[in-house]
């Protein structure tokens, strides 16, 4: 049996990186028991969490109060953040390995992920998934991840999280399946009409109602930056597993370089030796015109190895602060010719560059903890690659110095209606340094000078972003109307779909 | 009027009052919301005000995942001018998930 939810009257909450605070009406922790305590499976347990939600839900739709799910609070936008209530979901880390017997005849997936399919709870971290999975005894891996692993995993693929591979989508783009609970007592398992995985008596089993009439609802479902409702628990398809070895350098930025940032054409400069990688990203900072590469190539892992996915440290190193980036942000808004050192040392800290072989879940592993760190993303066609860049670059020659550097990275096509990643092969060109006013006008202004450029583009759900319901009409076209009915399929009252308002979706055009 | 470097050196001894450490393992798993807890230390800590920080959030086996010990300008200012005989000081910790769930097989 699992503890009853506890409320706490907290009436401030951040993200994680403090880089907004929201006035909210309180806190529900939930738990999640162990299985062995009592002898009862972790289907009953997820369904015991569901009929915890409910109660929430229940409450929340009679006092008027808008409720949100929140794992990590990973986000630099404000999707997370309400007025009413956040349900902490990092303790409800249940995971399941699925029976292939469980899987529905027309799965059209290879044996290889029909054997490998696993359901993860809504509060197991990107770290959980990959050390689940990379684990010696199952040897399978993430296709790709954020750089970070701290985020949930229904907090970093309900924003649009996507980490980069050149042959693979999104974060997001894993999923096949997945539990919604909705108000009322209802909750849906939803897949696509194109892709049946589990078995309607499975579904049954969970106690929920399979939704897999149409390819829509899931693919709105899927990033849906918590407004359909609660995401319990999602299901997703697995790679074998395998080794990143990782190669970096330092280049200046010449048309040999230009080459593969925007058309991926790997042939021309040396650092690639002529071979593709698996993962490349090249961070340009604008202050120097030096470019970070890294690239990554997999490799075959041996079944016995062990990955090791702890922090290490030499205690003797000086290094930046937990929270040094407010100081730093303050001072260079004040010192602006401070800047371009700032950005070396940004760039050197926030991207890393060591060479090292191992699994994903070592390479994107965890990292020293900051403070107001800035961040957002911009995608852009592949076409598009050189000409976005370089709008940003002329926008940071423009405004003066600014405490940011620009990584290229490269993601494939989802079909989730309200991708970050919605073009055929995408540069995501992440805008990351250190928090300051500067950095806040650069963001403003990045969306609006890539628009003037006739740049079709779309930026990042979970970090700072300057979205407006005519961008995103503009990202989106006839997809946004998709994702609101189907919204409407699962929250069928106005007052069923304010519960899971918040002014982030509001200001976007996304509430109704 | 005063030049740019005088000014960022006129800023930079502010932060003297100002500290923080974060304490934390290699590979934290964080359960719940941080929770802040203000504490004072009275004539070098031979008091304390809670005598100490109790986790109370810490629930069902759960240990400490982080603990970030911070002083901000203002409590920075009350233990110079005390002679460092009031030092209050603000603990901010987070618990840590109780282990690992068992994986189950679907049912």
């Amino acid at each position: 049996m699992a503890q009853a939810p506890v409320f706490h009257p907290d009436h401030h909450w951040s993200n994680f990186h403090q880089t907004y605070s929201q006035v909210q009406q309180g806190t529900w922790d939930l738990f999640f028991p162990a299985s062995s305590a009592d002898g009862k499976t972790v289907l009953a347990d997820l369904r015991e969490t569901t009929q915890q939600m409910h109660g929430i839900i229940a409450q929340a739709k009679q006092a008027a109060i808008p409720l949100r799910g929140v794992g990590s609070r990973w986000s630099l936008s404000a999707a997370p953040a309400t007025t009413g209530w956040t349900i902490n979901t990092n303790r409800l880390r249940g995971r399941m390995r699925i029976d292939p017997a469980l899987v529905d005849p027309g799965y059209t997936g290879t044996a290889d992920k029909r054997n490998n399919l696993f359901l993860f709870q809504c509060g197991n971290t990107v770290a959980d998934v990959n050390k689940v999975l990379e684990s010696p005894a199952l040897q399978r891996s993430l296709h790709t991840s954020g750089a970070a692993n701290g985020q949930t995993i229904v907090g970093a693929t309900a924003t649009g999280t996507h980490g980069s591979a050149l042959t693979f989508g999104a974060l997001h783009d894993h999923i096949v399946g997945l539990h919604l609970v909705a108000p009322d007592d209802k909750h849906y398992w939803i897949e696509r009409a194109s892709y049946p995985v589990m078995t309607p008596a499975w579904v049954n089993s969970l106690g929920a109602t399979l939704k897999r009439a149409d390819d829509d609802l899931f693919n709105a479902a899927v990033v849906s930056m918590g407004a359909f409702g609660l995401i319990e628990s999602v299901l997703i398809e697995t790679t074998p597993r395998y080794l990143l070895n990782c190669r970096s350098g330092r280049a200046p930025l010449d048309e040999d370089l230009w080459a593969a940032i925007g058309a991926l054409d790997f042939s021309r400069h040396s650092f690639f030796g002529g071979v593709a990688p698996y993962f490349f990203q090249a961070v340009i900072n604008p202050a120097t015109d030096e470019v970070l590469l890294n690239a990554n190539y997999k490799i075959a892992c041996p079944p016995a190895y062990q990955p090791q996915y702890g922090l290490t440290q030499d205690p003797d190193k000086i290094g930046p602060g937990f929270d040094s980036l407010s100081t730093v942000g303050f001072i260079l808004d004040r010192f602006p010719g401070l800047i371009p050192r700032f950005s070396k040392l940004a760039a050197d800290s926030l991207f890393d560059t060591k060479q090292r072989i191992g699994t994903p879940g070592e390479i994107y592993g965890f990292k020293a903890p900051q403070l107001h760190v800035a961040s957002g993303s911009i995608a852009v066609a592949l076409p598009d690659a050189r000409m976005a860049v370089e709008t940003l670059i002329t926008l940071y020659r423009d405004i003066g110095p600014v405490p940011l550097v620009f990584g290229c990275r490269y993601v494939r096509k989802s079909p989730a209606l309200l991708a970050f990643n919605r073009f055929p092969v995408g540069l995501m060109v992440s805008i990351d340094g250190i928090d300051s006013s500067l950095s806040r006008a650069f963001f403003a202004a990045a969306a609006a000078r890539i628009e003037a450029a006739g740049l079709a583009f779309t930026q990042h759900w979970g970090k700072t972003n300057a979205y407006t319901p005519a961008r995103v009409l503009a990202a989106y076209k006839g997809n946004l109307q998709k994702w609101k009915d189907a919204r409407r399929q699962v929250l069928r009252t106005i007052a069923d779909r304010q519960i899971f308002n918040n002014d982030y979706i509001a200001q976007r055009g996304l509430a109704d | 009027m005063i030049s740019k470097p005088w000014r960022l050196l006129a800023i930079l001894p502010l932060t003297t009052a100002c500290m923080q450490y974060l304490v934390q393992p290699p590979a934290p798993s964080i359960a719940g919301s941080p929770r802040a807890v203000k504490a004072q230390s009275y004539l070098g800590s031979e008091l304390q005000k809670p005598p100490y920080v109790l986790a109370s959030d810490c629930r069902n086996g759960e240990q400490l995942g982080r603990v970030l010990v911070k002083r901000n300008f203002g409590q920075g200012l009350i233990s110079w001018l005390t002679l460092g005989m009031v030092a209050p000081a603000t603990v901010v910790y987070e618990c840590a998930n109780a282990g690992d769930p068992g994986l189950g097989d679907g049912r």
